[in-house]
């Protein structure tokens, strides 16, 4: 009894467990791509801010051996699997990547519309094996915009466009997201510059014929005026703009959800995995790229001379800087 | 006496008050009709029929200028997001004449594009160019008409 009572004394709280070395695992199956790739990590733990102080690579990544390999699945059967192999061909992105060698896992897969992936990675040095499974998007059918140039894209203030893409079955959400492209002169020297502009996520309809987004022109030239930085000499001529529409899994919904700042009193949401013995995301995105339409001069004048971008050093539609334009 | 002056006080006060026929908006508007001082110009953008199908002839243009040199030259006031799926297009315009032009584009394959008399072949276009009078307060509907 004695023993229990000061056994029940211990106040001390062991903060920092010992790392379990969890697996994360992210894999997006790009329709719009002939190659599909895996990334593996694990979790770390170090005492200090990681900026400072950033863990080693062996910290981060499995050693030992490592088998990933994929499944599509139709009618209840295998019809096909893939085995991925290591890769560093992808440089690291911007951020925080506290590693040599950015280590990925590919795959040669084209990936077939509504079908079942399973996704199995082995790992040695655990003796391990994680299981994912997600389905894989329809076709993405984009009505509007055409990839045709003779129709010019209309976006100033009191012009809005709309885009349009049919329903996709398995889609979670949508995104569309504008790429203003740009060439910028600055003493004497030319380059080819864009500016992305997403648009906010849209999620599926119920009996509608097809899904929408109108994209604000006003709102437009507000994300101009507040991207782009004037300058002395700087002169910039438009050279056109795309359009990229993005559909993702209901999975990938799910995750974005969960990843998205809280605005009610729970504020914190457990991140969203679909990931069996791991955590991460296994899902799909189908993608649409209607590229180098051209600007209607009126939108291109705006950008000119308007209220809130003529600091920006844009020509005209006529590649002139004359306000007194009479347009 | 006094209370007499106190009813003349609250009979003034209702007066004022029921004289306010303004209804106050929650963020500092007013429901009082601004007045217009613009027309709307609605074009009612047909395409035309053809031996080629709905979806091989396309609308492509649908733009505004105040002459014919700003026309020619390509100087619109406006110029309109067209999409197959929409047949009217409205524009608010201060009163006067305007110039327009709608433009209508083939993307048939082969010569299907010359045979329907597009110049060019694939990706001809075909105008149809008028003037209209936007007149205030007023809506004037036009309907482009291709030739040919």
């Amino acid at each position: 009894m004695a023993t229990g009572f000061l056994a029940s004394c211990e106040t001390a709280i062991e903060i920092n467990s010992t790392n379990q070395d969890v697996p994360i695992v992210y894999c997006v199956l790009n329709s719009a791509d002939s190659i599909q790739y895996v990334r593996i990590q694990k979790t770390y733990l170090i005492d200090q801010a990681a900026l400072n102080n950033p863990p080693d690579q062996d910290s981060m990544l499995f050693t030992g051996q490592i088998v990933v390999s994929m499944e599509r699945w139709s009618a209840g059967k295998v019809v096909e699997t893939y085995q991925f192999t290591e890769t560093n061909e992808i440089p690291k992105d911007s951020g925080f990547f506290p590693y040599q060698k950015n280590i990925l896992y590919k795959a040669k897969i084209k990936v077939v519309a509504n079908q079942v992936y399973r996704l199995y990675i082995y790992l040695g040095s655990k003796e391990k094996v994680l299981y994912a499974e997600a389905s894989s998007l329809g076709r993405l059918n984009v009505i509007d915009p055409l990839p045709l140039q003779q129709r010019k894209i209309s976006l100033y203030d009191g012009n809005n466009y709309t885009c349009r893409w049919d329903q996709v079955i398995n889609a979670g959400v949508y995104q569309v997201s504008l790429r203003l492209k740009y060439k910028e002169t600055l003493y004497g020297v030319t380059s080819l510059k864009y500016l992305d502009w997403p648009q906010p996520f849209a999620s599926p309809g119920s009996d509608v014929d097809y899904l929408s987004i109108d994209i604000s022109g006003a709102r437009f030239m507000h994300i101009l005026q507040d991207n782009l930085k004037s300058e002395d000499g700087l002169v910039r001529e438009v050279v056109g703009i795309d359009f990229q529409i993005v559909s993702g899994s209901i999975e990938m919904k799910y995750y974005i959800e969960s990843t998205s700042p809280s605005e009610g009193a729970l504020m914190e949401k457990p991140v969203y995995g679909n990931i069996n013995n791991g955590i991460g995301l296994f899902c799909s995105v189908a993608r649409i790229d209607v590229k180098n339409l051209l600007l209607s001069p009126v939108t291109i004048d705006s950008m000119a001379y308007g209220q809130f971008t003529r600091k920006l050093g844009f020509l005209d539609h006529t590649l002139d800087r004359d306000s007194t334009n009479n347009f | 006496m006094k209370k007499l002056s106190s009813i003349w006080i609250l009979a003034v006060l209702v007066f004022l008050i029921s004289c306010d026929k303004t209804p106050i908006i929650p963020g500092g508007g007013t429901d009082i009709p601004v007045a217009k001082i613009v027309g709307t110009l609605e074009i009612e953008f047909r395409v035309p029929g053809s031996f080629l199908g709905p979806s091989r002839v396309l609308r492509a243009d649908l733009s505004i200028a105040k002459d014919a040199e700003s026309l020619y030259k390509g100087h619109f006031l406006e110029m309109a997001n067209v999409y197959n799926s929409k047949l009217m297009y409205q524009f608010d315009l201060a009163p006067g004449v305007y110039y327009y032009q709608a433009g209508i584009i083939c993307v048939a394959e082969g010569d299907s594009c010359s045979a329907a008399s597009f110049p060019g072949g694939k990706f001809g276009m075909k105008w149809a160019i008028g003037t209209v009078e936007v007149k205030q307060d007023a809506t004037v509907h036009v309907i482009p008409q291709f030739t040919n």
